[in-house]
């Protein structure tokens, strides 16, 4: 008789990185694990408020509109760096889009060439681009074994992100920009360390995707879902970008 | 406050005849609307614009200068069309000529093409005001071109991110117009809106509109609210109570920044239908009742910005009122059709917002049991889609006994549903724009509405089907 599941989902800085469709990501992990009988509490997290952040299975972190996201930085390394750590640390899956990917790494570099410290959690930085990238975006991410094995979104960043040695990206971009437009990756994985620039949003077109993140955090296979209007969004995107 | 003083342009031409380059340059426009028109290449609503201003990049600031009593601007994310056409109505019962621009073609193009359309092949325009509304981002070039004596900010909402980056720049915009606009300049700004309210921070001439009704408001912030936070300090503004997304009544905690009180404000809003609203409306000096053929709080918003643009330019508010009473709603605001036999009604929904509340109004009268949802991504209605999730879909979880899913993007509307938890057996997939509306008017039981809610360039498709069909007259022959 297996225990009442439950997932216990944190969502970083709900109120002030919550840009377009983050909502899309939480109501895909949400339905897919209710669907399988797993009960859910997402917790928005703000700033000043420091819980024990280790007690959660996932953290999701959304982007954020410049102003809100400058909100964000005095907080988090105060506040919140030892209670992510000592998630990630514990086996809990961090997703954390566009914003909120920049953040995870050693710094970033705004526009007007302010050097703010991330979180350093992942071996990345993010300097400014010349240009804002905008588009849908399809990348093969076949490496985390999942099928089908490519992601689709939408990015919308001028920042330019690169990964240190050793990390390998989410994924490798077959259409759009990706992390920096130059080396051809997209994202970061990093054990249970998913970064990346795509939303649109992510996980509802990839539902693979989410299952990976739900079966993760909760160590466990999961029973397969019927995900063909799923499936029929990613594979008209697919199809779009590659027209 | 009487009228206030013509703002000056610098004339190119002193006796206010065309020179030779922009002659040339409105013949061209001309031409080139006519041609479009010809060939049914859409009504020509920005080419003549972009072929004019590529002949002379100063062509309406030139004609704009026979705009005897000036010109009104609209700009916001919503309520930009209906605000300008209330207004219009307004203006026109006063005797006031007013030329507009077509709804929805509110870049500086649009703009341009319409007064080039419109004016005499001398250029001369056969009007007294012309009222723009305009993107947020084209503000600051319309204000530079026709230096406007009033300029409406409907609202700022999230809108199509993926073009203009983000609220902050759009108010950027808003704030550097406002600042270089003509001295005289009035701004009417919605209160309620902090973000919007925060652009009249020492501007000389602000008039502040808001809703004063506590009995619509609702005590605490939705999701998918933005421009939650201090303009001044970024301290987590207070809500005493909500309208809808970030309107309401707020103020920061810390006491740097709190809701102007509204100089016109409705005290009271009565719905009484998906078309009938009751206001009363005040500016201190008269108290008035206004009965308008639109719904929803959005649009109480646009009925209040309106004639407080009005009282900017000397109407009364009494007078306001009474030309309202007869006003026709813009053109996929609120429009009523009949398809094989079913009345339906087609509402533009272009973003969180404006989506949430016009499903509101659909389904707060009952009415709402079938549905035609519509997404593009093209250009006007933001390539991003990711907006679709903030929409509050599950509304019509309990309500939709049928709903067509359409457009270029009608799979992401299908996951959406989906995770709305709409049961599958109520949603249908159809690409086709025309068997859409067909689909939608047969589902529809005979004492019912059929509900249509397009994106921007999505309703033009399907008004494109409504017109080959002769339900609809073509947009630009209005």
């Amino acid at each position: 008789m297996p225990s009442p599941r439950r997932l216990r989902i944190a969502h970083l800085y709900a109120d002030e990185m919550n840009i377009y469709g983050d909502r899309g990501n939480l109501l895909t992990l949400r339905k897919r694990a209710e669907w399988r009988g797993i009960a859910v509490d997402v917790t928005a997290i703000g700033r000043d408020s420091a819980p024990e952040l280790d007690a959660f299975d996932l953290l999701f972190w959304g982007g954020g509109q410049d102003r809100d996201q400058q909100l964000v930085f005095a907080d988090l390394t105060v506040n919140k760096a030892e209670g992510i750590r000592a998630a990630v640390a514990r086996g809990a899956v961090v997703l954390a889009v566009c914003g909120g990917y920049q953040l995870l790494g050693n710094y970033y570099v705004t526009a007007d060439g302010q050097k703010l410290p991330g979180l350093g959690l992942l071996d990345t930085y993010t300097v400014p681009g010349p240009r804002r990238n905008i588009g849908n975006v399809l990348i093969d991410a076949g490496r985390l074994g999942i099928t089908p094995p490519t992601l689709v979104g939408f990015e919308n960043h001028s920042g330019k992100t690169y990964l240190g040695p050793g990390l390998q990206p989410l994924g490798r971009v077959i259409r759009g920009t990706g992390n920096n437009g130059e080396d051809g990756t997209e994202g970061v994985a990093a054990g249970n360390v998913f970064g990346t620039y795509l939303h649109g949003s992510l996980l509802p077109k990839n539902p693979q995707l989410a299952d990976l993140l739900l079966a993760r955090a909760l160590g466990e296979t999961l029973a397969p879902l019927d995900s063909t209007v799923e499936l029929a969004a990613h594979a008209m995107v697919a199809a779009r970008v590659l027209r | 406050m009487g009228v206030p003083a013509r703002p000056r342009l610098e004339l190119m031409a002193a006796d206010g005849r065309l020179d030779p380059r922009a002659l040339a340059a409105l013949w061209a426009g001309k031409l080139t609307a006519r041609v479009s028109r010809g060939l049914r290449l859409g009504g020509g609503t920005t080419l003549p614009g972009d072929v004019s201003r590529f002949i002379d990049p100063h062509i309406l600031r030139k004609l704009a200068v026979g705009f005897e009593q000036g010109t009104m601007v609209v700009t916001g994310t919503n309520g930009k069309t209906t605000t300008a056409a209330l207004l219009r109505r307004i203006l026109e019962v006063e005797g006031r000529q007013a030329l507009a621009n077509q709804a929805g073609a509110n870049l500086i193009f649009g703009v341009t093409a319409a007064v080039v359309d419109r004016a005499r092949w001398n250029g001369r325009v056969p009007a007294s005001v012309g009222l723009f509304e305009i993107d947020e981002a084209s503000l600051p070039l319309l204000v530079a071109d026709t230096a406007p004596g009033t300029i409406v900010v409907t609202n700022l909402f999230r809108d199509q991110l993926d073009r203009y980056g983000e609220l902050e720049t759009a108010a950027g915009h808003i704030r550097r117009a406002l600042r270089q606009g003509p001295e005289g300049v009035t701004a009417v700004l919605n209160a309620d809106d902090p973000m919007v309210a925060s652009l009249g921070d020492d501007l000389p001439r602000v008039v502040y509109a808001g809703i004063d009704d506590p009995a619509l408001l609702q005590p605490e912030l939705r999701h998918g609210a933005d421009a939650r936070f201090c303009p001044r300090c970024g301290s987590a503004l207070e809500f005493s109570g909500v309208y809808f997304g970030h309107v309401g009544h707020y103020r920061c905690p810390r006491g740097d920044f709190a809701r102007p009180r509204p100089t016109v404000r409705a005290t009271r809003v009565a719905f009484e239908g998906i078309d009938a609203m009751r206001l009363t409306v005040t500016d201190g000096r008269a108290s008035v009742e206004v009965k308008a053929p639109l719904s929803g709080l959005y649009n109480a918003y646009n009925v209040v910005l309106a004639m407080a643009a009005a009282t900017a330019v000397g109407i009364p508010l009494p007078k306001a009122a009474a030309a309202l009473t007869d006003f026709t709603p813009a053109f996929g605001r609120m429009e009523r059709v009949v398809i094989d036999g079913r009345p339906a009604v087609l509402l533009l929904a272009k973003n969180p917002t404006g989506f949430n509340e016009v499903l509101r109004t659909a389904i707060a009268f009952g009415e709402g049991h079938t549905f035609v949802l519509a997404l593009n991504d093209r250009i006007a209605d933001g390539q991003d889609v990711s907006w679709i999730w903030d929409v509050d879909f599950e509304q019509l979880r309990d309500v939709a006994d049928h709903i067509v899913v359409t457009g270029d993007r009608a799979a992401d509307l299908r996951v959406r549903l989906k995770y709305a938890e709409v049961p599958a057996d109520r949603v249908e997939v159809i690409d086709s724009w025309r068997e859409a509306l067909h689909e939608g008017a047969a589902l529809t039981p005979p004492d019912q509405t059929l509900f249509v809610l397009p994106t921007y360039t999505a309703m033009l498709e399907l008004r494109s089907v409504l017109t080959k069909e002769g339900v609809l007259q073509p947009y630009w022959s209005r």
